[in-house]
């Protein structure tokens, strides 16, 4: 698919907001879902080789909001992009996050993992669901977009390693003082606080559906570069990120095999 | 669709020659969401053992300048659970099926040799290249008499099917392996498997791979790829199937002029599902606007006058 960049903002020096128009793109994609995006507008150049795996941020009309960071060649190169812009990406992929209405919900995010649970908290607000979100960061430049957050969010609880913004400490400190009033909890973020966040939950007998990040190749099932480890039984099998997750049942991800 | 695009390979009939390749598309159906699978040559499946195999750890892949790394360790559901499960399915679409295969001792190859000769599929292409596990056919792959050995004997059990061999790269004189096969018998050869290669995080100081070296493919290889396809095809009569960076119907028409026969586009399917499609056609128009009446009049027609 091919689309128009309405605006790619700088946020601060890691984060960037890249919006895009595309009706075929809007029609079909489910929160929680990603998309594999060209890095570069150069047809003539096969570096970087391959498309990079991003969440959809958040959803309005015919355009759609990616939140990245800028960590690598890739990342460099798609904050480059001009307003006006044409940009490629693949359909929707993945499977996305149960949808509930009317619960008490608590969503804990970490650095870049505020991306699907921007778009999350929006949704689930309008479903009349109480929205809580614990949103960690290393410094203040690892919490962005907090006065939208903060509109679309009951709580809006944020933590620093640093303290350089909102409460010093890591983030599930706070959640887990809160976690019995919740009927949910969705978590995105490094896999760390995925597997405290998911352990808290199990704890506390709440479900969790964590939202998880791998190296990806082709984003379709079939490089097979992108595994995960999931409970079944007394068994552990292999899940693929891309088609089987990203999203995932916290309490059954078998965390001690994830690197 | 005209007939310029027709290919006859070891007497199966492609529609086109290009031809999905093994450990890139899966088993087929993994793309079928995304494009018209039934537009292809062929599809290389990904590569098949007697038992169902789980892979190496994470991390698997790693992208490199112009290319990518990977060890993934041959994860695959078995021959049975793919004839049972997956061929019934991918036989739903018009193109012809290549079972990619391997396994850890000839007995092993022979074994599922013999059960995919009596499969419903149009052509088994033998793996004795992949770089990433032990006995995942490397070791037959690298010394010219075990290639003699187990491509003798798997020919003798397949007796239904062209056998098509798949050469590693990581040898001195690919044109030792392509003959040893050609004298047990082979119908076909395929080349080239990944590059042995290795990345390292310079923070961490670990390697970018949990196998430690991966396989590497991609636009990196191709200039790799077209040479050791030039040397299989000015050293053996059987036809060879090009492989290695195909990313645009330049890059086939490049490998055609070096001796393929057909071409696999293999990492350019992870970049982008249409990659495959685009080449067909944009290969379709070359030719007609160059008035060339089938691919096959370039075979092997590279021009070494000086």
């Amino acid at each position: 698919m091919k689309g128009k960049v309405i605006r790619n903002q700088r946020l601060n020096d890691k984060y960037y907001f890249l919006e895009i128009k595309s009706e075929e793109f809007v029609r079909s994609v489910k929160v929680g879902q990603f998309l594999m995006i060209k890095p570069s507008s150069n047809d003539y150049t096969h570096d970087p080789l391959l498309r990079r795996p991003l969440g959809v941020a958040d959803v309005n009309g015919d355009r759609f909001s990616l939140v990245y960071m800028v960590v690598g060649k890739g990342t460099k190169l798609l904050s480059e992009f001009h307003e006006g812009g044409t940009i490629e990406f693949s359909n929707p992929l993945g499977n996305s996050f149960t949808m509930n209405e009317n619960k008490r919900v608590a969503l804990v995010a970490g650095g870049i993992g505020i991306a699907p649970v921007y778009w999350l908290a929006k949704t689930l607000k309008d479903r009349g669901c109480v929205v809580d979100l614990y949103y960690g960061g290393r410094t203040v430049d690892d919490v962005v977009l907090l006065e939208e957050l903060k509109e679309n969010t009951d709580h809006l609880i944020v933590t620093t390693d640093d303290g350089s913004a909102g409460i010093r400490g890591f983030v599930t400190v706070p959640f887990k003082e809160n976690v019995e009033s919740y009927d949910i909890v969705y978590t995105c973020g490094p896999k760390g606080m995925l597997e405290a966040v998911s352990g808290i939950c199990v704890s506390a007998g709440i479900p969790v559906e964590v939202s998880l990040d791998e190296r990806m190749a082709c984003g379709l099932g079939a490089c097979l570069g992108c595994i995960i480890y999931v409970k079944e039984g007394d068994d552990v099998v292999q899940k693929r990120c891309c088609v089987e997750g990203p999203v995932f049942d916290g309490a059954k991800v078998a965390w001690d095999r994830l690197k | 669709m005209s007939d310029r695009l027709k290919t006859t390979f070891c007497g199966v009939e492609f529609k086109n020659p290009i031809i999905t390749a093994s450990g890139t598309f899966g088993y087929g159906l993994e793309y079928a969401n995304h494009i018209d699978i039934g537009r292809l040559g062929g599809i290389s499946v990904k590569g098949i053992s007697l038992r169902e195999v789980q892979g190496n750890p994470m991390p698997r892949i790693m992208e490199t300048t112009s290319g990518m790394l990977n060890a993934i360790g041959l994860q695959n559901v078995g021959v049975v659970k793919f004839i049972k499960e997956k061929l019934p399915e991918l036989r739903k679409y018009d193109t012809k099926v290549i079972v990619n295969f391997w396994g850890k001792t000839v007995d092993e190859y022979i074994e599922v040799a013999q059960i995919l000769d009596d499969a419903d599929v149009d052509m088994l292409e033998m793996n004795i290249s992949c770089p990433n596990i032990k006995e995942g056919g490397i070791a037959f792959g690298t010394d010219p008499k075990m290639t003699y050995e187990v491509t003798s004997r798997v020919k003798k059990v397949v007796q239904n099917k062209p056998l098509m061999v798949k050469l590693s790269p990581n040898v001195t004189n690919i044109r030792v392996f392509a003959k040893a096969c050609e004298d047990a018998g082979a119908d076909a050869i395929s080349a080239i498997n990944t590059l042995l290669g290795m990345s390292v995080n310079i923070h961490t100081r670990k390697p970018n791979i949990f196998n430690v070296t991966g396989g590497l493919s991609g636009p990196a290889i191709k200039p790799v790829a077209i040479r050791m396809v030039h040397e299989v095809f000015r050293t053996v009569k059987i036809p060879v199937m090009g492989i290695g960076g195909i990313m645009d119907w330049r890059d086939v028409v490049e490998f055609s002029l070096v001796g393929a026969g057909a071409m696999q586009v293999g990492t350019a399917n992870f970049v982008d599902p249409n990659i495959p499609l685009k080449i067909i056609d944009d290969l379709e128009k070359y030719l007609a606007d160059n008035n060339i009446a089938n691919l096959s009049e370039l075979t092997g027609t590279v021009d070494l006058s000086r």
